[in-house]
């Protein structure tokens, strides 16, 4: 995406002449080495995702065998059926319990980080400092240390077994998000919150329509990164949720490794791995542009 | 500005709100789990009793027998908590903290018998056993088997699966080798481990391209620790076996355990009949065990290998482990115990759960829904000896019979902290199987970590 950006640039500085000369300029012995370099680390990156393609295709048998295939024999395309299909994996149920996870803890994460982060850029109050550190301080702490206080809590609520101790903690602010999206809110300047309130605007709307809609690549690093951490997660999950009928796609997958006395069945796994990656690089491929630039923007100021 | 300061004060309000209307549907979405345990605490109504255990097929089989159990004792449900095996450990423990501890379950975890009973986790099932007049022949568990539980005479658990430690041999390797099978007979005597690391020699391809290339044997005998045991070498002092598993001494550095240690490494590195660790993690690959490249003759490992023969690329057969010199013990036993954990309402409901689950009908039945799990009742062992197809019957029948008149039960069950101890073996002992180091500084270098790790977690 940014490459589309410098083009559009030469473009404009460039005129066509002088660009097409620029494409037939033969290449230096630097950038063939280069070049041949990054087409080996790329492959090396590849592999992976080509033999999890690769098994995902192949029939159990097939996957055990010594030296393995690439290319499997016999293409296994019913294994992707057998996965929707099986009764003990029950893959999309949970596909649709991660989903709904994920999309209300993006929703929540991505509202009340902003508005604390909002109320932290442009309030002074006693102790704020000390509050912003408080709340920067959690960062440090690591989730098996809070797991087992917080479990008491959730089940004293009685919420075990429900989405809700996923959910709910998410409405509640996340610190490293916070962190971001105030870094950003403060390179806003303060002219356009003072122009917003000469035409009227109450303070929740300058945080709605002003500070929210100018906050986009900040907000889409935000929705992607708890995306990819909820999606992700499988601690918590596993806590919380003890019926198969709410179990999410990490724990099933999980669930799939689980056995020390069975062969795992690996071409299962990675249809299911498959299916479970899709979303993330369906996410991250569309909103990449504003992904890359929310990174670029909060990293500087 | 007041007034956008008045309405930014009911911000916070707002989302209280918001929380206390979640709250409230999560309190109704679990009262109905609530009300159903709830009424279990008034003696007329049914109880609840929860199994704890991990979510993989050949663990969540019990799911399916539960209807049976709730016919025939209707004051009785069952309830199946899962969780996959790496996280079993946390989760139990989360649930123990907030007093919502499972009423059966069994060292699924990382975590053995003694792990349990050194937390104090375990309700000591005697007296209710006694009370019923429960005999271990009625559900034909031997009594050896019966024993491995007990701790002053006072049972903890009750076994129900039987896995046993045998020798797989691949029959396609024997068949091109034209070498005869190994027997399955305990009590020939014959068949020892010079004889078998002969028969590994000549089915050994010495040959640097890792596809030509083939060994004898992988002798998997028991965790790391265990193995000295196998020559008749004692490297836990005694008391281990009757204090819950705490040993006030070890001999890992004895000149027995490192002859011991030594035998096993010559295999790779003198005799070469065995892979290297660099050979079989090529071979192996994600699966593991190198075993199920076709490229190695023989394997002693736990029995259930068995049950996932049906997807090898080769045909196997199974064999005695071979005599080593010790007469008492020569099969690792991992008998799984069902434990009724300490904090359980329901006690002697859980104990009838697992009386169901040892009977003859219902082990039968679990053999063929976990896949292939051995019943430690003897009444259905027929039916698992009949489960492999292309495996001689009669052969299984032989080694189970060998196996457990022959057995010790694993030491990861009985040791505590034993995945410590296990740690440390894997990390130091590499350099062992790697030929780094030569073996007697490696057994000097773990007993002196393990008396170091001994007396800290054993005080």
């Amino acid at each position: 995406m940014s490459n589309s950006v410098t083009e559009r640039n030469t473009h404009v500085t460039m005129d066509p002449a002088a660009l097409k000369a620029d494409s037939r300029r033969k290449m230096t012995i630097g950038e063939i080495i280069a070049f041949i370099l990054l087409i080996c680390i790329t492959i090396t990156m590849i592999f992976p995702v080509v033999f999890m393609v690769s098994t995902a295709l192949k029939t159990s048998k097939e996957m055990l065998q010594f030296p393995p295939t690439i290319i499997p024999r016999v293409f296994a395309w019913e294994n992707f059926r057998t996965l929707f299909a099986n009764e003990e994996i029950k893959f999309g149920i949970l596909y649709k319990n991660s989903i709904i996870v994920a999309v209300v803890s993006v929703i929540g994460t991505v509202f009340s980080s902003a508005l604390v982060a909002y109320g932290f850029t442009r309030y002074r109050a006693k102790g704020k400092r000390i509050l912003f550190m408080l709340m920067i301080s959690t960062m440090m702490l690591p989730y098996p240390a809070v797991m087992i206080p917080q479990f008491i809590l959730f089940s004293n609520l009685g919420w075990v077994n429900s989405f809700l101790p996923l959910i709910v903690p998410t409405f509640l602010g996340s610190a490293y998000q916070i962190f971001l999206l105030r870094q950003f809110f403060m390179s806003l300047p303060n002219e356009l919150y003072d122009s917003g309130r000469i035409d009227g605007c109450t303070e929740f709307r300058l945080f709605w329509k002003i500070a929210l809609p100018l906050s986009g690549p900040a907000l889409a690093t935000v929705a992607i990164f708890t995306f990819i951490w909820t999606w992700n997660d499988l601690l918590g999950p596993v806590l919380y949720l003890s019926s198969q009928e709410k179990f999410t796609l990490p724990v099933g997958l999980a669930a799939m490794m689980s056995s020390k006395f069975r062969i795992a069945p690996y071409n299962l796994l990675m249809c299911a791995s498959i299916m479970t990656t899709l979303p993330i690089i369906a996410i991250f491929a569309s909103a990449q542009k504003h992904f890359t630039e929310g990174i670029v923007l909060t990293g500087i100021k | 500005m007041k007034q956008a300061k008045k309405k930014l004060r009911l911000l916070p309000g707002l989302i209280l709100v918001l929380v206390f209307v979640l709250s409230a549907c999560g309190g109704n979405s679990n009262s109905s789990g609530k009300e159903s345990s709830g009424t279990g605490e008034k003696s007329s109504g049914p109880v609840t009793i929860t199994y704890y255990t991990i979510d993989s097929p050949d663990r969540t089989y019990v799911e399916k027998l539960i209807p049976d159990f709730e016919s025939a004792h209707p004051n009785i449900k069952v309830k199946v908590e899962k969780a996959p095996y790496e996280q079993f450990d946390s989760k139990l423990q989360a649930n123990i903290a907030a007093k919502n501890a499972p009423d059966i379950t069994s060292h699924f975890g990382y975590g053995g018998f003694a792990e349990y009973y050194n937390k104090d986790l375990l309700t000591d099932l005697t007296d209710i056993m006694n009370e019923d007049g429960f005999k271990p022949s009625d559900f034909g568990i031997q009594d050896e088997l019966m024993d491995i539980y007990k701790v002053d005479g006072k049972t903890y658990g009750i076994p129900f699966s039987n896995y046993v430690t045998v020798l797989l041999y691949n029959k396609d390797m024997f068949d091109h080798a034209g070498l005869p099978y190994p027997p399955s007979d305990y009590e020939d005597k014959s068949w020892t481990f010079d004889k078998m690391v002969e028969v590994a020699d000549k089915l050994t391809v010495r040959d640097d391209d890792i596809e030509k290339s083939a060994y004898g044997v992988n002798f998997g005998w028991g965790e790391l620790d265990m193995r000295p045991a196998y020559f008749g070498v004692k490297v836990y002092s005694d008391d281990t076996w009757t204090n819950g598993g705490k040993p006030s001494e070890t001999h890992f550095d004895s000149p027995e355990a490192i002859d011991a240690y030594q035998q096993l490494i010559d295999l790779i590195w003198d005799k070469e009949v065995s892979p290297t660790p660099a050979w079989s993690k090529s071979v192996a690959g994600q699966f593991g065990d190198p075993f199920l490249s076709g490229k190695v003759g023989m394997t002693v490992g736990g029995s259930w290998s068995l049950a996932s023969q049906d997807q090898f690329n080769f045909k196997i057969g199974v064999a005695a482990v071979p005599y080593g010199g010790n007469d008492e013990e020569r099969s690792v036993l991992y008998v799984d115990p069902l434990f009724v954990l300490k904090d359980s309402k329901h006690p002697k409901e859980a104990y009838e759960f697992i009386k169901f689950l040892i009977s003859k009908d219902v082990q039968e039945k679990s053999i063929e829904l976990s896949g292939g799990t051995p019943p430690i009742n003897d009444q259905a062992k027929d039916k698992y000896y009949n489960s492999f197809e292309g495996v001689d019957p009669e052969a299984i029948k032989n080694v189970y019979d060998g196996a457990n008149k022959y057995g010790v039960e694993s030491y990861n069950h009985l040791v505590a902290n034993y995945s410590q101890i296990n740690e440390l073996f894997i990390n130091e002992f590499a350099a062992a199987e790697n030929n780094t180091k030569p073996v007697p500084e490696v057994m000097q270098g773990i007993q002196k970590k393990l008396d170091k790790l001994l007396e800290r977690v054993n005080k």
